[in-house]
């Protein structure tokens, strides 16, 4: 089962062997996380922000095309280097589930405790179940190229479906002074914001209005074509950063 | 060492997550030729100081875009927002209406035109707060108007707030349908944690040997994964297209009935202004720096068949107060008037005359409100607002600005 000892290590026997294999994993899983949660905070907090801060930014138009792109550059680059170097289908599932988790500890201290906004104004969305999209894509099909053609397609298509169960609750209709808005909508007015002023939401700001009705579907076809040219992208730049590390190793 | 250098981690992960929100309460920190030349404020009041969780407070006031805006400040009149400076939601913002529009969504405000405000907000958690109307303008930023202290008293838990959809139905706004958020959310981040448990901890050691297998296959390292692997890989991926299609299929039946988030920009029409029978034009305008003195010249045409006199020079939320005219107090410690602040040479301005004045608006209030930083600006122009009284009291008003002088002797 376990390799063959070497000699020349003061690791002689192997149950020893197995014990300091074990240390590493249980030293470098947490460490692990924990990276992934801070850099995926940060990229997502610089590329998506606003969009998943706040429900009456989560529009039908530019956040199921923005957060799929943003989502898609670690679990391509990180995906790359547990498939490559240890075969693990965890690049998508693995990182999504640590900004997820940094997300909600976030909204709970910073904007809940810290900044009184209330919880279900501030939750993070589901984003968990597009890694594991990408896992499975790519477990199963054991390639990059058609982990991104199919995976990385479903990824911008899915995003609004997978997150509309906890989303259309917030798009049923409410009166206010003899205006139509969204539940979501009140919110943003009610909670006062006042460094987000209503016109710096960018929302359903648009020439493609024009599809009136198609707008969802529309939107989640070009994030997904999008999606795959992103992803393809991201997984070579992650095989460049695989062979760079590998390089300076040799050198 | 290793617990100090997860300690670190967390830290650093923390400190990334924190928002900006930052606060609208820097009123000393804008340079004061943008305080005294983007909005005249005057008249802001609030219904009470003093409050409990869930009672009313209406912020009401008027203010008049001014006609010197500087040119390299993006205009109010191209998007712009009536808001509310409370430090985060401490209140909640029930209605808002400038002349009478809802302000909901954002506008344009017209240079020299008069809009009279209201703001109805409702005390969420017990505090006490400087509340200062503003108006964020696109790519400038807020421009802050007068603040006022407030305090709220009571239990944040007391405090509710609903929503009527036209549904009918009745939104909790403060922990609307939370649990179905959670759990869905819960639900998620469960099935992933499954996956994540099968590939990192069914098999130990991992990371060591497996690197190693793997290395040593090279080009047939897809032979480390086994047929349960693939498996797996099978059920989650049709776990994870079910939960989708089912979740969508599930929230379409319990809310059929959706709308798009709603945006745009409204017109706010200016309100009528009552005719000014009086016409005023500034000459000289020096600063003297030692006297925190300003000395400003003025041409004062009455046109109306009343004696005028000035009661009140305001300059960026300053106001000056000429003591033989007006009696008013500063409402609070940080209310920004100086009840004997203005000398007026000249008045009153006998009805139909033209007359020459000097007015004199001295007090430390320049230095300790930071104005005097305005001989630091690029572009030394000043701005303010006169407002005027006849014999019966009546008020008139009337925007001045023009070039200023240092005077450093
Ligand atoms: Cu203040």
């Amino acid at each position: 089962m376990t390799a063959a000892v070497p000699n020349d290590t003061a690791v002689t026997t192997t149950a020893e062997q197995r014990r300091s294999y074990l240390q590493f994993d249980m030293l470098i899983i947490p460490l692990v996380v924990l990276l992934f949660m801070g850099i995926f905070s940060f990229h997502f907090a610089l590329l998506v922000g606003d969009w998943d801060y706040w429900i009456d930014w989560r529009d039908r138009r530019w956040w199921p095309l923005v957060t799929p792109l943003a989502i898609t550059v670690l679990p391509a680059v990180f995906g790359y280097l547990l498939w490559d170097k240890l075969r693990l289908p965890l690049g998508g599932t693995l990182t999504i589930f640590c900004l997820s988790l940094a997300a909600w500890i976030s909204r709970y201290l910073n904007f809940h405790l810290l900044a009184n906004f209330p919880m279900d104004m501030v939750f993070p969305s589901s984003y968990v179940g597009l890694g594991l999209l990408l896992d499975c894509m790519l477990l199963l099909t054991r390639s990059w190229f058609f982990t991104g053609l199919i995976g990385a397609f479903l990824v911008g298509l899915l995003i609004y479906p997978m997150n509309w169960p906890i989303l259309a609750q917030y798009h049923v209709p409410v009166e206010m002074d003899g205006i139509l808005m969204t539940v979501a909508d009140v919110f943003g007015f009610e909670y006062v914001r006042t460094s987000i002023p209503e016109y710096l939401r960018i929302i359903e700001q648009s020439t493609l209005r024009t599809f009136g009705e198609a707008v969802t579907p529309l939107t989640a076809v070009f994030a997904g074509f999008i999606n795959i040219i992103n992803y393809w992208f991201w997984i070579w730049i992650g095989s460049l950063g695989v062979k760079a590390i590998w390089i300076r190793k040799i050198v | 060492m290793r617990f100090s250098a997860v300690l670190a981690l967390i830290f650093l992960v923390l400190s990334v997550l924190i928002p900006s929100l930052a606060e609208a309460h820097g009123e000393r920190a804008q340079q004061p030729a943008l305080r005294m030349r983007t909005v005249e404020w005057f008249d802001v009041s609030v219904s009470t100081k003093q409050l409990q969780v869930n009672d009313i407070l209406v912020v009401k006031g008027s203010f008049v875009p001014s006609n010197y805006w500087p040119e390299h400040v993006h205009s109010i009149e191209g998007a712009s927002y009536l808001n509310i400076g409370v430090p985060g939601p401490t209140f909640v913002r029930l209605d808002s209406r400038i002349n009478g529009t809802p302000g909901i969504r954002s506008t344009a405000f017209h240079k020299g035109e008069l809009y009279n405000f209201e703001i109805t907000l409702k005390a969420r958690k017990p505090g006490k707060y400087h509340i200062h109307p503003l108006i964020n303008v696109e790519s400038a930023g807020p421009v802050i108007g007068p603040g006022i202290w407030v305090e709220v008293t009571g239990s944040e838990a007391q405090f509710t707030n609903t929503a009527k959809t036209l549904l009918g139905q009745t939104v909790d706004m403060e922990h609307y349908n939370f649990g179905h958020t959670v759990a869905w959310s819960a639900l998620w981040m469960l099935i992933a944690a499954a996956w994540i448990v099968y590939w990192l901890f069914s098999r130990r050691p991992l990371i060591v040997p497996r690197f190693k297998r793997v290395s040593e296959l090279g080009q047939d390292a897809d032979a480390i994964l086994t047929p349960t692997d693939r498996r797996l890989g099978l059920l989650f991926l049709i776990i994870t297209l079910s939960v989708t299609m089912g979740g969508y299929l599930y929230a379409n039946d319990r809310w059929p009935i959706t709308t798009p988030l709603q945006t745009g920009k409204v017109h706010t029409p200016p309100a009528v202004q009552a005719p000014m029978p009086l016409e005023v034009t500034m000459g000289e305008a020096r600063y003297r720096i030692p006297g925190r003195s300003f000395r400003i010249e003025l041409t004062v045409s009455n046109k109306s068949d009343r004696p005028l006199s000035i009661g009140e020079f305001s300059a960026g939320n300053l106001r000056f107060i000429n003591s033989k005219v007006l009696d008013i107090k500063p409402t609070d410690e940080d209310d920004l008037v100086a009840p004997d602040a203005l000398r007026v040479e000249g008045s009153p301005i006998p009805a139909g005359e033209t007359r020459k004045l000097v007015i004199y608006a001295d007090d430390a209030m320049w230095e300790t409100q930071r104005m005097t930083t305005m001989i630091a600006s690029p572009d030394a122009v000043i701005a303010g607002m006169l407002f005027f009284y006849d014999d019966q009291g009546k008020r008139y008003y009337a925007e001045i600005g023009g070039p200023m002088i240092p005077v450093f002797g």
